[in-house]
């Protein structure tokens, strides 16, 4: 009887603390309001100084279920991987519950530092994107995602 | 012993199993940009300039290339030098002085285009050029007798739009656009001469076309 109890100790404490890691954040009500994102070029004429730049920019709203980390501390990544035709810049702008940011294809950039409060996180990003018009032949889906590093 | 064992792997898996969450990353979908061609003989159309983030416009002007030739040289084969009406001096690429006008004429242009490597990597400029100008009176000249020389204030290299000659009745080749790249010349015009023809004032007009792929 003794050690059933003790077992029982143990395993609610593994339920109770995640281990220090990085996470892929469940995003799955996520969605752009746009389905797909004209670019243009940013200068229509090409420039003696070779700007063949495309940019193009949309509105994300996001839907982050941060549930696992309840009450933990931890850091929030917004990440685009490396593309295959061309690197993309990307920047964009928050309602203020998310941190703003800038990151290039292959990297992830800091959205969140801090205390996970609230089960869910939704807010709205717009996009600006940036990539280099003479290599984009052909439409390309971006594919982002969270990380999260719990502490 | 055994039924404790099995409740310790039961209260186990709910922690691994609160990280095996639906994950879907949310696509954002991105087009090329637009091909686009701008084509300008003569004066042309530009909100500001290129480099000032102007963009093109449309000018429906036909600008004229002419010169009168006094009746003692008529058909001497001496060359008379054209002019033109087209006030076209400056670059919309960067707003430089780049072509003399009346004596020349600016041609010019663009061509966007997403993508790169080989395929598609140039518009072509040609000019329809009818067989004759004429007078209305049935006296014709060929345009064979107009050519072209090419140059720009400031330019050392080989023009885009090098000189030459109209072939009379035919669809020819002025030159061409790399892709991503704006190319510009200005011509002066000249005409051979070498035809002793009726007085009267002879007109053609020829037709510039920018083609890309």
């Amino acid at each position: 009887m003794i050690l059933r109890a003790a077992l029982l100790l143990v395993s609610i404490f593994v339920a109770d603390i995640a281990p220090a890691a990085t996470y892929r954040v469940d995003e799955s009500g996520s969605f752009p309001q746009q389905s797909s994102t004209q670019m243009r070029w940013r200068q229509i004429a090409p420039s003696r100084g070779g700007d063949n730049a495309v940019e193009g920019s949309t509105r994300v709203n996001l839907r982050l279920n941060l549930a696992p980390w309840l009450n933990r501390n931890g850091r929030l990544f917004l990440v685009l991987p490396e593309q295959p035709v061309t690197p993309v810049k990307v920047s964009w702008t928050t309602q203020g519950r998310l941190l703003p940011g800038q990151l290039v294809s292959g990297q992830r950039a800091l959205v969140y530092v801090g205390p996970i409060v609230s089960p869910l996180l939704e807010e709205t990003l717009v996009l600006k994107m940036e990539a280099d018009g003479t290599r984009l032949s052909s439409a390309q889906r971006l594919q982002f995602h969270f990380e999260i590093d719990i502490d | 012993m055994p039924r404790s064992h099995s409740s310790h792997a039961a209260l186990c898996a709910a922690p691994l199993l609160a990280f095996v969450l639906p994950v879907n990353a949310f696509t954002v979908s991105i087009t090329p940009g637009t091909p686009t061609v701008y084509l300008q003989v003569g004066v042309g159309a530009f909100s500001g300039t290129l480099q000032g983030g102007g963009t093109p416009g449309v000018n429906p002007t036909v600008n004229v290339v002419s010169v009168t030739v006094p009746a003692a040289q008529v058909g001497t084969g001496t060359p008379q030098t054209m002019s033109t009406n087209s006030s076209a001096a400056n670059s919309f690429w960067d707003n430089r002085v780049f072509c003399s006008p009346p004596a020349q004429l600016y041609v010019g242009g663009f061509y966007r285009r997403p993508g790169g490597g080989s395929g598609g990597g140039s518009a072509l400029l040609t000019a329809a050029v009818p067989s004759v100008l004429s007078n209305g009176s049935g006296g014709t000249i060929s345009f064979s007798q107009i050519s072209w020389a090419s140059s720009g204030l400031g330019d050392a290299g080989a023009q885009p739009f090098p000189s030459g000659t109209f072939v009379a009745g035919s669809t020819q080749t002025i030159g061409s656009i790399p892709r991503n790249e704006w190319a510009e010349s200005c011509h002066t015009f000249s005409y051979a001469n070498t035809a002793v023809v009726p007085a009267g004032t002879y007109t053609g007009t020829v037709v510039y076309t920018l083609a890309a792929p």
